[in-house]
């Protein structure tokens, strides 16, 4: 068996007297789509910056490809790309601007056309990231998660506040990468059947379950992957209200 | 599921970010203020503003060796007060405005450490400043017959000592303001209190005997002081100097401990 791209073993991580990270064991092996499906606060946000160094856990070990994120930092940002939730660029800079100076970070970037191209932004080349539609800035962080070529790509509720089309549009870009070990986090269900190899149940910061999304389903004796996510984990995966607002 | 190769090499030593890198960060940032237009009204228009307030009785006054009140006393203020308002409320307010958007935590999930967007926003700041002391200078020197100062190397010296210490001190209120309303209010607060101990309004004298005293030892009095000693050709003030390059250390020290990401 080759090493797994992400090893996680007991992680624990509290913020004063909440517990977001309770005991969360997974693996993730190379070249696979891992799903990371729970509701608001089951702590998936959390995992992922325990998984990209950007906390130290309280408790467990993480590593990535081997290396310890938050020892290692500097290794492990060179093979990991991380779309954060949420995160801004500098807003006055254009699509290509941001490109160049993100692919400048890395040794052996891939060229921005290509980058461009795979996430359809060769016609915003020189628009600035504060006019960029919500799906086109999404893009764009996916274009500077994968500009120094990572061998793992995290990516932290990509479709969350989209249209339907600007999320189908989202989905395609991520079947793309068919090179690099993918974690998808998300709360969506039908983003994870359609993307995920494998999806892992997250409630109250652990893992719950963890299989295909055929196995999940058999498991739980469910009709369908919604119905198997609240019998293994007891609770009911609701839209968030971005979601709501955007349909 | 796609399977990869097996070798399970250790990843290389980790390549920093090359010297294009932190360059290209620079221009970006260059590029961020110069696209906010109203942001260069404090670097170009405030100096020129307040010498031509000043300006015209100062120059009247001859104090010593040929050279006015407006080139030992108004000068080496605006100068200070430049560098002050770029260094201790503009910079750190870009940086924590940065902080709040999540700029700063993705560039975290990079291999860009916080010294590039610390050293590139710092290099647009100084460069900003230059150019706006030299705006006002060429102001001063064109319509009020300014002279320059009779110890150029002491200016140079002095400038540069005042540059690292107001930037220094900006990169401390950027490290430790948890957000950009009170890095603004941090800043503005630094500014003004120093400023204010060290003559900022009405000059030293108008102060009482002990407040100037300190004043003179803080960071805007003693970079106004030695700017001005070297208008005035009277030599270098060591302690002073001495004094702003320890300030200037130990806050840039404290600047990178306490800074964050997020």
């Amino acid at each position: 068996m080759n090493r797994p791209a992400i090893r996680v073993e007991n992680l624990r991580k509290r913020y004063g007297d909440t517990v977001a990270v309770d005991d969360l064991s997974l693996r993730v092996e190379q070249g696979e789509v891992l799903g990371i499906l729970g509701t608001n606060g089951a702590g998936k946000t959390t995992t992922v910056e325990l998984i990209a160094g950007l906390r130290a856990p309280d408790g467990g070990r993480v590593t990535v490809m081997g290396l310890d994120p938050w020892r290692d930092r500097a290794a492990v940002r060179q093979i990991l790309g991380v779309q954060l939730q949420e995160a801004q660029l500098h807003d006055a800079l254009t699509v290509a601007e941001l490109v160049d100076l993100y692919r400048s970070f890395y040794p052996a970037p891939r060229p921005r056309d290509e980058l461009l191209e795979l996430v359809e932004l060769t016609k915003q080349r020189d628009t600035r990231f504060s006019r960029l539609s919500g799906g086109q800035a999404q893009r764009l962080s996916i274009a500077l998660a994968l500009a120094g070529r990572p061998r793992v790509v995290i990516l932290d509720e990509l479709t969350t506040g989209l249209d339907p089309r600007a999320r189908r549009r989202m989905w395609a870009t991520v079947e793309q990468l068919t090179e690099e070990t993918v974690v998808l986090v998300s709360h969506a269900m039908d983003e994870v059947e359609r993307l995920c190899d494998r999806v892992a149940l997250v409630r109250a910061g652990r893992v719950a379950a963890l299989g295909t999304p055929a196995e999940l389903v058999r498991t739980a004796g469910a009709a369908d992957l919604d119905e198997a996510f609240l019998a293994l984990t007891g609770e009911r995966l609701g839209e968030s209200e971005e979601e709501e607002e955007a349909a | 599921m796609t399977s990869q190769t097996a070798t399970a090499e250790r990843s290389p030593a980790p390549a920093h970010p090359g010297a294009r890198s932190w360059l290209l960060l620079a221009v970006c940032e260059a590029k961020m203020v110069i696209r906010d237009t109203a942001g260069l009204i404090v670097p170009f228009g405030l100096p020129v503003l307040i010498l031509v307030m000043s300006a015209s009785s100062a120059s009247e006054t001859v104090i010593t060796g040929g050279r006015t009140a407006l080139d030992i006393h108004v000068i080496p203020l605006v100068f200070t007060m430049v560098v002050g308002l770029i260094g201790v409320v503009n910079t750190p307010s870009f940086l924590s405005a940065y902080r709040r958007t999540g700029v700063l935590r993705r560039l975290g999930t990079t291999p860009a450490s916080p010294a590039m967007v610390l050293v590139a926003q710092v290099a647009v700041g100084v460069v900003q400043a230059v150019l706006g002391m030299a705006v006002a200078f060429g102001a001063a020197v064109l319509f009020f017959g300014a002279k320059p100062p009779i110890d150029t190397g002491a200016a140079l010296g002095a400038l540069a000592l005042g540059i690292a210490v107001m930037f220094a001190l900006g990169m401390v209120v950027a490290a430790v303001a948890p957000t950009p309303n009170s890095a603004l209010a941090m800043g503005l607060v630094a500014y003004l209190g120093l400023g204010a101990l060290g003559g900022m309004f009405g000059g030293k004298e108008s102060l009482p005997d002990g407040v100037a005293r300190v004043g003179e030892w803080l960071p805007f009095g003693a970079a106004v002081d030695v700017l001005s000693s070297a208008w005035a050709g009277e030599g270098v003030p060591g302690p002073q100097m001495a004094v702003l390059a320890a300030t200037a250390a130990a806050s840039a020290v404290i600047a990178a401990v306490f800074f964050r990401w997020e």
